[in-house]
């Protein structure tokens, strides 16, 4: 029998036949091989086999058959390979999203990932999607072209740099984050409010937890509130973002540039990846809300430390306070009586007495005990000063008003030299009195008789200087002594600068009192 | 010249102040404790009253308030051992305050500005 196909023959010559292409010359030689691959699909094939169902042999009608069972079955075992393929990719593509979502905390990044999965050709090839959440709105967020000039653009970049998904997500959250919000800010602005508006369609997807996909014939039917008007397209779809059984927000996405029917399977892929992106988004919320916790238990730790030190310092500023306080109690009244009974008794003795000595002596040492414990009284409420703004010159003024009776007695004049347009110094005006009044005392002590003591004011730039001098020097003066000392101390410890000068010339004393209030 | 309560719980204290005022002229009478006060208060009109702040442990602060109260013409200075109570809003009711020190010259100024006011009011 003349047959028409090739199957016959062992080895074939080339262009025998006519299915073998250029690159498959090894089928030539292979039998067995050549008749599955290409002589079951070949009409010469098809013919040979007519020709020997018509022959006597009866199980020869059943070739026929048998081929064409083979042929549907690797048909099928084909498509199988090929949806099998498609899904090793979607299964391949949301495992590198998986582990990209994962280096993120930052909801901004775990967005812009999301929104290039999305429309990323790699990913799920959308042409444009909406990301609104429904705790934090000012993060909704909108990706795609606005025409196809622009589509073409980015895909032709995209494909000319190829770039990764992670290299896309990160180009996107870097350079495009802030354009592509501002873009869309109108449209995310609507969508927002609709989102929380009872039995609209974004909101009905939200509270049933299922994705939803819109066409015509939905339209027709239940209609969209008029979403597709807002996103002109007449086919999206709405992708409710699940996690621990709370809606965290929804993605609508849709082909605004090429128009391409959305699938069901298009949304089955979408919902796994929902999920993933759901969890990733939440867990990103809930960081921020951990990194927030963590800064208040901070600051509300380091509150408490500054508290505990200021306890400790009252609790020491108490005690030195209950000291003092006892101390002013336990002396102030004996010295009292002695110092008073002995200057009662100075004035009623003759002048030639000869106890008149002993009775100055007691007065005279009685003067300076209490001349001591202000000091030691003072020194101990510098630790804790209360400044205000108060007027240099008055503190001047009330210092001469204190001093005059002992001024008078020893013939010393103070000379003021006061600016009448200073502002107002921030200070404590006790310890600034005393210190003034201090030294002041410290002059008059060593100076003779008849001497002048010029106190003067003055606006400098790092405050109000505050200035007593003395001409000519005194003789055997010295810059210490423990009121000087205590001066020093007080007004160290409120940062005031206090100078002594020295020289054959002149004395004088300089505190630089300051003008704004510090702490 | 005037008469004066001085309520004071140290002797001491209350037989310098009846010395020393006494020779300036004054007529002093002296208390120990707040009920003795009341009582001279009471048996007597007094131009000025000079009151302790610590009275062992009674309050001259509280003894001040009831004198304001009750006999609002009547001046008080305060004469303590303690500086801080100057800061002590019920302290600001006395017409003076007083430190204590070895020399009562500053009380005996404090005296004579309150009178001056005094007979300046009347």
């Amino acid at each position: 029998m003349d047959w028409n196909c090739c199957w016959t023959k062992e080895q074939i010559e080339p262009g025998e036949c006519p299915n073998i292409r250029e690159g498959e010359d090894a089928l030539r030689s292979l039998l067995a091989r050549r008749i599955v691959e290409k002589c079951f699909y070949c009409d010469r094939f098809r013919e040979d086999l007519r020709l020997v169902a018509q022959g006597e042999q009866p199980l020869m009608r059943l070739v026929p058959f048998l081929i064409e069972g083979l042929r549907d079955q690797k048909s099928q075992i084909a498509a199988m390979a090929g949806s099998l393929d498609s899904r090793n990719q979607e299964i391949s593509f949301l495992h590198e999203l998986a582990e990209v979502l994962q280096t993120t905390m930052n909801l901004d990044e775990v967005l812009s990932v999301a929104m290039t999965a999305i429309t990323a050709g790699k990913g799920f090839g959308m042409n444009r999607a909406f990301l609104l959440l429904t705790d934090k709105c000012q993060h909704n967020l909108g990706i795609g072209p606005r025409n196809l000039q622009e589509a073409w653009q980015t895909w032709e970049e995209i494909a000319h740099h190829n770039y990764s998904l992670t290299e896309m997500a990160s180009q996107f959250f870097t350079t495009k984050l802030r354009t592509e919000k501002a873009k869309f800010h109108d449209i995310l602005t609507r969508l927002g409010a609709l989102l929380f508006e009872e039995g609209h369609i974004l909101h009905r997807v939200l509270r049933d937890h299922r994705p939803l996909m819109v066409d015509e014939r939905t339209r027709a039917g239940e209609g969209d509130n008029g979403l597709s008007e807002l996103l002109d397209v007449d086919s999206y779809l709405i992708m409710p973002l699940i996690c621990r059984n709370r809606a965290v927000g929804v993605i609508v996405a849709d082909n605004y540039v090429t128009h391409k029917t959305i699938t069901r399977q298009d949304m089955e892929s979408l919902e796994t990846f929902g999920y993933t992106v759901a969890f990733a988004i939440e867990r990103a919320s809930l960081y921020d809300q951990l990194q927030e916790k963590i800064e208040r238990l901070v600051d509300a730790n380091e509150q408490l430390l500054e508290q505990q030190e200021q306890i400790v310092r009252m609790e020491k500023l108490a005690l030195v306070g209950e000291i003092t306080s006892s101390i002013a109690h336990s002396i102030r009244n004996p010295l009292m009586t002695i110092g008073g009974f002995a200057r009662s008794l100075l004035r009623k003795k003759a002048d030639d007495d000869p106890l008149r000595e002993h009775l100055q002596s007691l007065v005279t040492a009685a003067q300076q005990l209490d001349d001591v414990l202000n000091e030691v009284l003072t020194s101990s409420d510098s630790l804790y000063p209360t400044r205000d703004q108060w007027d240099v010159n008055l503190l001047v003024y009330r210092v001469n008003d204190d001093l005059s009776e002992r001024l008078a007695q020893r013939g010393i004049a103070i000379r003021l030299d006061l600016n009448q347009n200073l502002p107002m110094a921030y200070i404590d005006f006790r310890q600034i009195t005393f210190c003034v009044k201090t030294i002041i005392i410290n002059l008059l002590d060593s100076l003779p008789d008849g001497s002048e003591v010029t106190v003067s004011t003055r606006l400098i730039s790092e405050g109000i200087l505050l200035e007593a001098s003395a001409t000519p020097v005194p003789l055997g003066h010295t810059v210490s002594g423990l009121g000087l000392m205590v001066c020093r101390n007080l007004l160290e410890k409120q940062e005031i600068p206090f100078v002594t000068t020295t020289n054959d010339q002149e004395i004088s004393f300089r505190i630089t009192v300051p003008i704004e209030r510090r702490e | 010249m005037a008469r004066l309560l001085v309520i004071d719980d140290e002797a001491n204290i209350r037989l310098l102040y009846a010395q020393e005022l006494g020779d300036e002229g004054h007529e002093v009478v002296t208390a120990a404790t707040v009920a003795e006060a009341l009582q001279r208060l009471d048996e007597l009109s007094f131009d000025l009253v000079i009151l302790d702040i610590k009275l062992k442990s009674e309050s001259g602060l509280d003894l001040l308030q009831q004198i304001v109260r009750e006999r609002h013409n009547l001046p008080v200075i305060l004469c303590s051992a303690f500086s801080c109570y100057k800061d002590d809003f019920s302290a600001w009711l006395a017409d003076g305050y007083v430190v204590k020190s070895s020399n009562i010259e500053d009380l005996k100024v404090e005296i004579d500005k309150v009178l001056g006011k005094k007979s300046h009011r009347s």
